[in-house]
């Protein structure tokens, strides 16, 4: 047996409202989640059409190992020009959606074209049958939560959904893409969030795809006997291991504080006074009084990284409340209550927006004096503007760049458009040396490095491997946070496809995947210059070490070209 | 000597070293030591009241040492690693 036979990608045209159903090409069968959306966007989307335009192209592409019964294996890429940095982007997501696809034989969902009315709405439903273009303008401008619970009524248990909340709707720029957890309740609570790929799903007239999977079977593995044995070993060697993540990314918060990479007010200091009331423990404290707990985001995952957090009556508030988010809502803005944030977080769910660019959004408008540091209040009201479409809230939904213009505020720390995320650059300068020179702007899952020790000859080496092994992990389907090696990836794609894949194989994909994408943005006139870092972050210091973004631009600019590949590479686990 | 082994995150902390050979009895005593030679190491893996942090475990010799064990006893040639649980978004 070969393994996975029969693939098909589906191309959706909503200027005619068509849906064409191909063959996937056989030579694609390794290329799947960001490798595959980069390909396709490289060879089908005009690098310079306008982001919201019907030229831009958004791709829905799982991984490789998606839909497989290998663990915590079933992550999806959503991929398109992103019209926040104006180059390619990816933004990888958990929840179900991705593995009933593959479950389903689709590789990929290809949505094209704009629907010549633009208060439209429609809908995609895909099935073991195919797909179709359904209208859904009885779901216009409704939050996502209240989608969801409006569609449980009429789809059945099976089906999970990918959809877009009001700001998708309004295009803006800070736009998330929501997916539906595994839970029955099916929140719309993961979100690939950066880059403002939902307001290009918005452009496209499209509130929500719903993937409805039935009865269908995971996929099997030409070489099952081994594939089975390598999942199984694969979960005892995570489980028998330090599992960073089982209380949860937010568990980071007191030791990124100690490092300065726990912004606070805008990123003028590197830490936080609030540290302890944003701290991950008192959410894991909170299960005890209020309910929730840790769960799976996706079926099948064994990290279960992701809290379920409760009101004080015991009612569900909202999933997952990151580290990520109690950085950029919290500390960022000088909000210190972590409910205050949970608040904050389940607001950005509904109205469909990405938590670090909203956070990025309200600091910048709090710092310019628009609104105190601090106003917690204030700051949900700030996102509930977003939804109601004022001119305020237009400027905060278009995220960092656009509210730095509204306010006049020159602080804007942002690379290429996009916020900077909670890692800060300055006592990080490998992570900052991804921010400058990814495809993907300041993207700390392009390419995470947490190594404040390293040596100036080192820093751009650690930044390109870290950027070559996420692309490499965002391609499979595995997640992040199992930190999948090359020679676990290579093992899995040997198995599946009962082929020897080489470890040198994957990591050429890995490099492919970069290469590709700097080639849509260079042919979308983006420029490779090495100097992206805004000034604020050259110029103010954070932490005791008096860190600042100081690494030379023909340092950054080494991260372009391929290092020659060493035994480590091999070894050295996904961050993110 | 015991060699303490240093998580990337804390290698600021030790100038870029990733492993650091100290006189030590105990595992507190060769963290002490590392903090005596790198100034804000310890504060790093022990918190304010003297336990460890909770985000950090320790190993000996790849056998994981109970956080309420820090001054369990270390040989000449024991490896003391510090782990520290910090990635992820």
């Amino acid at each position: 047996m070969s393994g996975p036979t029969g693939d098909k990608l589906i191309r959706v045209d909503m200027s005619n409202l068509s849906v064409a159903i191909d063959d996937f090409p056989e030579e694609w069968k390794l290329l799947g989640g960001r490798a595959l959306s980069a390909k396709i966007l490289l060879g089908e989307c005009d690098p310079t059409c306008d982001p919201l335009g019907p030229d831009n192209v958004l791709v829905m592409a799982p991984g490789v190992c998606s839909g497989t019964a290998a663990p915590t294996s079933g992550r999806l890429s959503i991929g398109g020009k992103s019209p926040l940095t104006g180059g390619i982007k990816e933004a990888n997501v958990g929840g179900n959606p991705g593995q009933d696809l593959m479950k389903l034989g689709y590789r990929a969902v290809l949505l094209k074209g704009k629907p010549a009315d633009p208060e439209k709405r429609y809908a995609i439903d895909i099935t073991a049958d195919g797909a179709s273009v359904v209208e859904a303008n009885d779901t216009k401008g409704m939050w996502n939560y209240a989608l969801i619970d409006h569609l449980a009524k009429s789809y059945s248990d099976t089906a999970s959904f990918i959809s877009i909340g009001p700001a998708g709707e309004m295009q803006l720029t800070g736009a998330s893409v929501a997916c539906t957890d595994q839970e029955k309740a099916r929140h719309p609570a993961r979100h690939a969030a950066r880059g403002g790929l939902g307001a290009v799903m918005g452009s496209k007239g499209v509130k929500y795809v719903c993937v409805d999977a039935g009865k269908a079977r995971s996929r099997q593995p030409a070489n099952r006997k081994e594939f089975m044995a390598l999942g199984k070993k694969f979960t005892k060697d995570y489980l028998d291991g330090p599992q960073m993540f089982k209380t949860g990314t937010s568990s980071v918060v007191p030791v990124a504080n100690m490092l300065s990479t726990f912004p606070y007010k805008n990123r003028t200091e590197g830490s936080s006074p609030d540290a302890e009331t944003l701290d991950g423990a008192r959410i894991v404290e909170s299960f005890e009084t209020y309910g929730g707990g840790m769960h799976n985001c996706l079926t099948g995952c064994i990290v279960q990284c992701s809290n379920v957090v409760h009101d004080k009556d015991g009612n569900y508030r909202t999933s997952a409340l990151e580290f990520e988010t109690l950085t950029m809502l919290g500390a960022n803005c000088a909000i210190s209550s972590w409910e205050d944030v949970a608040d904050l977080d389940r607001l950005c769910d509904e109205v469909g927006l990405d938590t670090i660019e909203a956070g990025a959004a309200i600091a910048i408008y709090m710092d310019s004096g628009g609104m105190e540091f601090g106003d917690a209040e204030g700051a949900k009201r700030l996102l509930r503007e977003i939804a109601e479409g004022t001119e305020l809230g237009n400027a905060i939904g278009n995220g960092a760049v656009s509210t730095g213009k509204y306010a006049k505020h020159h602080r804007v720390p942002a690379v290429r458009g996009q916020a900077i995320p909670a890692w800060d650059p300055r006592p990080l300068k490998a992570t900052g040396i991804t921010y400058a020179t990814s495809p993907q702007g300041a993207d700390h899952t392009a390419g995470l490095v947490v190594n404040p020790g390293l040596g100036e000859e080192e820093l751009a080496r650690a930044s390109q491997e870290s950027q070559l092994v996420n692309a490499a992990t965002d391609s499979s389907g595995f997640c992040q946070f199992i930190q999948p090696t090359l020679e676990d990836v290579r093992m899995f794609y040997g198995h599946l496809y009962g082929e020897e894949v080489t470890r040198e194989q994957v990591a050429d994909m890995g490099w492919e995947c970069l290469t590709d994408e700097w080639e849509f943005n260079r042919r979308a006139g983006l420029s490779d210059d090495p100097d992206q870092m805004p000034d604020c972050m050259k110029q103010d210091a954070v932490g005791p070490a008096n860190a600042v973004f100081d690494v030379k631009s023909e340092i950054v600019a080494q991260a372009y070209t391929r290092f020659e590949t060493r035994d480590e590479l091999f070894a050295q686990k996904a961050a993110g | 000597m015991p060699q303490v082994k240093i998580p990337p995150p804390y290698q600021g902390s030790t100038l870029g070293q990733a492993r650091v050979e100290v006189e030590g009895t105990t595992v507190r005593e060769c963290i002490q030591a590392v903090g005596d030679r790198y100034p804000g190491f310890f504060d790093l893996v022990i918190d304010p009241n003297g336990d460890v942090h909770r985000f950090v475990q320790l190993f000996i010799n790849g056998d994981e040492v109970d956080r309420a064990a820090v001054d369990t006893s270390v040989a000449e040639g024991d490896e003391v690693e510090v782990l520290a649980a910090v990635a992820g978004g």
